[in-house]
């Protein structure tokens, strides 16, 4: 018996030096040789088909400088608990040296919710933060100079319109003008229709509330990007990368679209639009995604919307390093992944990265796996000379044909969404879902089948570990109800006349029809400190849909 | 001819991250087994409800948000309640290894945690809802 194990050993030893790569394709199938020349790069016309970086069609970066002109940004999302708790590991963040903050709320705050519904209490400041009124915004931002940091808003459904409002309310209280605010709100209210929070975002008045961010921005918010499109949502659901780039386009456009539809100019909006894309695990293709990405925005805004400025053409992405690529088995391993991914989106040209955290399959980051994090981008910024030069893989013929070839794939795709007439309709229709869920499918059973291996998941596996190094996210007993208490605190101690007038004026805006903006008047009423839950509430009301996404609360009467 | 074992799956709580419950879904159906999926937001009542009515071998919840014990708890709490602490649960999702020995103790017959192979949790589902069978 023992020499039978012994040989066993032996066999499997040998098995290993002799070992072949299997299936010599990409993450997405995308077919490789065992090598590229010249001839695999297309026969590229370098001024036509790349460009310096910095000019047109920007394939490779959108700045001629790029890094040296400003590094990317290094942000890590964050939210948990109450705003007080999320405030405290934000300072923690800039005293490791964050370059920006990136904020995201709790499931009440997508769904808006307040934290005392009664299906709330048990959720408040799970997955993000909790924040239910102008009070907790003024927790959270407490003895943070908003005038100065760069503050990404992680956030994509109605709550993101509120969340504006209460973000210039503050401002206007410190007295500093909106025009200084700088950092971004994703608001791609749509991608929520299939990342499972749909029914608490109407289409329609989800495109609503995203335009009037736009339209408020681009009047009074010029250092603001006024949306990203959530590219990185859609991929971690499976899709490959040549999906990524082609829903994640046309997801963009539909927001020009509206925009422009609503009068504003492609020219005055386009220029603070911006991207979250993911960087997933299989290094070249993830380069190759992001440069063929630029490329093709830059030549679909000036073709098919007609814009003139550079500023319009260019596609600025910010990077979340793929959570689903991350496994709670062996959980060191992810902060290796994390790494590569994070040095596949400085040399695609990057303009912000959020690094996840080795525990992200595990629970909200630890202090310690947060650090960790944010270390891994200084040392690629510092140590590495990865930034020194922009795109410093252009040229490469395996990374030209590469990029060449999904910018086909996506293309071909983009034509079928246009076939079925386009994002919103492809939406509605169930078709961008039911691609996503057969995508969802299709990554399980590679791993399942041993197509494709990860390592410590399903091979190279070793015991189940007893603990998490670093230690886990506690989150407190008795959080919930402390949260939800204090918002009951806040319902009976503000000045209800004041809340039921403003609320009042909110609903008469918001009866005005599709083109009244709310943000005035949602910043009027977050001044009132109504909550998040009465004011879209309300607004929900006026548009025809119940008061509370959830069916459990009636509307007060005011 | 012996019934397919019936699997309800549920997300419970407000969490809305299904591509896992959903995947475990397809999984367990090309299996040979019978699924009913309640989809996201589901309340722990309306969880157990459905258990009662629906007559199932084994209640699969799904938790990415961090609330899986108190969940749990109160899940397996109603169960009891309703005479239904025969029907086995357990969980898969998001969540620390330091979890999972409380979670056990509260009641969870099997906890998986995201990587689980499909080819071990559908066995597990298998033979917990054959045992239930057993104890009929």
């Amino acid at each position: 018996m023992a020499a039978n194990n012994q040989n066993e050993k032996d066999d499997a030893l040998l098995q290993a030096y002799f070992e072949k790569m299997e299936k010599p394709a990409t993450w997405s199938g995308i077919p490789t040789n065992p090598f590229y020349s010249p001839a695999d790069a297309g026969g590229f016309d370098y001024a036509r088909d790349l460009g310096d970086p910095g000019r047109f069609p920007y394939a490779r970066g959108v700045h001629a400088d790029m890094y040296r002109g400003r590094m990317w940004t290094r942000r890590e999302v964050c939210g948990f608990g109450s705003a007080r708790d999320t405030n405290g590991r934000m300072r923690f963040q800039i005293s490791q040296g964050v370059s920006g903050l990136s904020v995201i709320d709790d499931n009440n705050g997508s769904l808006t919710i307040d934290a005392d519904h009664p299906l709330a209490v048990a959720e408040a400041g799970l997955q993000g933060v909790s924040v239910s009124s102008l009070r907790d915004m003024e927790d959270l931002f407490d003895g943070i100079p908003i005038d100065k940091v760069s503050v990404s808003f992680d956030l994509s459904g109605l709550d993101c319109i509120v969340w504006m409002a209460m973000y210039a309310a503050i401002a206007r209280k410190r007295r500093i003008d909106l025009g200084e605010l700088r950092g971004t709100i994703q608001n791609d209210t749509l991608h929520f229709q299939f990342c499972g929070y749909g029914a608490s975002c109407p289409v329609e008045l989800g495109i609503k509330s995203s335009v009037d961010i736009i339209e408020f921005c681009t009047r009074n918010m010029p250092r603001w990007y006024t949306g990203n499109a959530n590219l990185y949502d859609m991929r971690e659901n499976g899709l490959d990368a040549s999906q990524e780039v082609a829903f994640g386009l046309s997801l963009a456009s539909a927001y020009i679209e509206k925009a422009v539809e609503r009068g504003l100019n492609v020219d005055d909006i386009a220029p603070r639009r911006a991207f979250y894309c993911s960087s997933h695990v299989d290094f070249f293709e993830e380069i190759a995604k992001l440069r063929a990405a630029r490329r093709m925005w830059a030549k679909l805004m000036r073709d098919r919307f007609g814009a003139k400025d550079p500023k319009s053409l260019q596609f600025r992405f910010g990077v979340h390093t793929a959570g689903v690529s991350l496994y709670p088995q062996q959980p060191l391993n992810n902060a290796i992944r994390i790494a590569y991914e994070a040095l596949a989106a400085v040399l695609a040209g990057a303009q912000s990265i959020h690094t996840c955290s080795y525990d992200e399959p595990i629970g909200l980051p630890t202090e310690v796996s947060q650090s960790l994090a944010i270390r891994t981008q200084q040392i690629i910024a510092y140590e590495t000379g990865a930034a020194r030069v922009a795109d410093p893989l252009g040229g490469s013929w395996y990374i030209e044909s590469l990029t060449n070839q999904i910018e086909k794939r996506a293309l071909e795709i983009m034509a079928e969404i246009e076939k079925r007439g386009g994002m919103v309709a492809a939406i509605k229709s169930g078709w961008i879902l039911s691609e996503i869920e057969s995508a969802a499918l299709r990554r399980q059973t590679e791993i399942e089948n041993g197509e494709k291996i990860v390592v410590g998941v399903n091979a190279f596996r070793s015991e189940r570990d007893a603990s998490t190094p670093g230690g886990v996210h506690e989150v407190p007993a008795g959080q919930g109800e402390a949260i939800a208490a204090s918002v009951r605190e806040l319902k009976r101690s503000r000045d209800q006349r004041h809340v039921a007038d403003a609320l009042l004026r909110l609903h008469e805006t918001a009866r005005a029809g599709e083109r009244a903006n709310l943000l005035p008047a949602l910043i009027d009423a977050s001044n009132a400190y109504a909550t998040l839950g009465e004011m879209m509430g309300t607004v929900r009301m006026a548009f025809g849909h119940p008061y509370d996404p959830m069916g459990v609360l009636e509307p007060p009467r005011l | 001819m012996i019934r397919k074992p019936k699997i309800l799956l549920a997300k419970v709580g407000l969490d809305g991250h299904d591509r896992g419950v959903k995947v475990v879904a397809k999984l367990l159906q090309t299996a040979g087994m019978e699924v009913v999926y309640l989809g996201i937001h589901q309340t722990s009542e309306a969880i157990v409800e459905a258990a009662m009515q629906e007559d199932v071998d084994v209640v699969g919840l799904s938790s990415l948000g961090g609330a899986h014990l108190q969940y749990a708890e109160k899940i397996l709490g109603l169960m009891r309640e309703r005479g239904l602490e025969s029907v086995p649960v357990v969980l898969g999702g998001t969540l620390p290894v330091e979890d999972i020995p409380k979670l056990e103790s509260a009641g969870i017959r099997a906890v998986f945690p995201a990587g689980t192979a499909g080819s071990e949790f559908t066995e597990i589902i298998r033979e917990l809802a054959a045992s239930r069978g057993e104890a009929l």
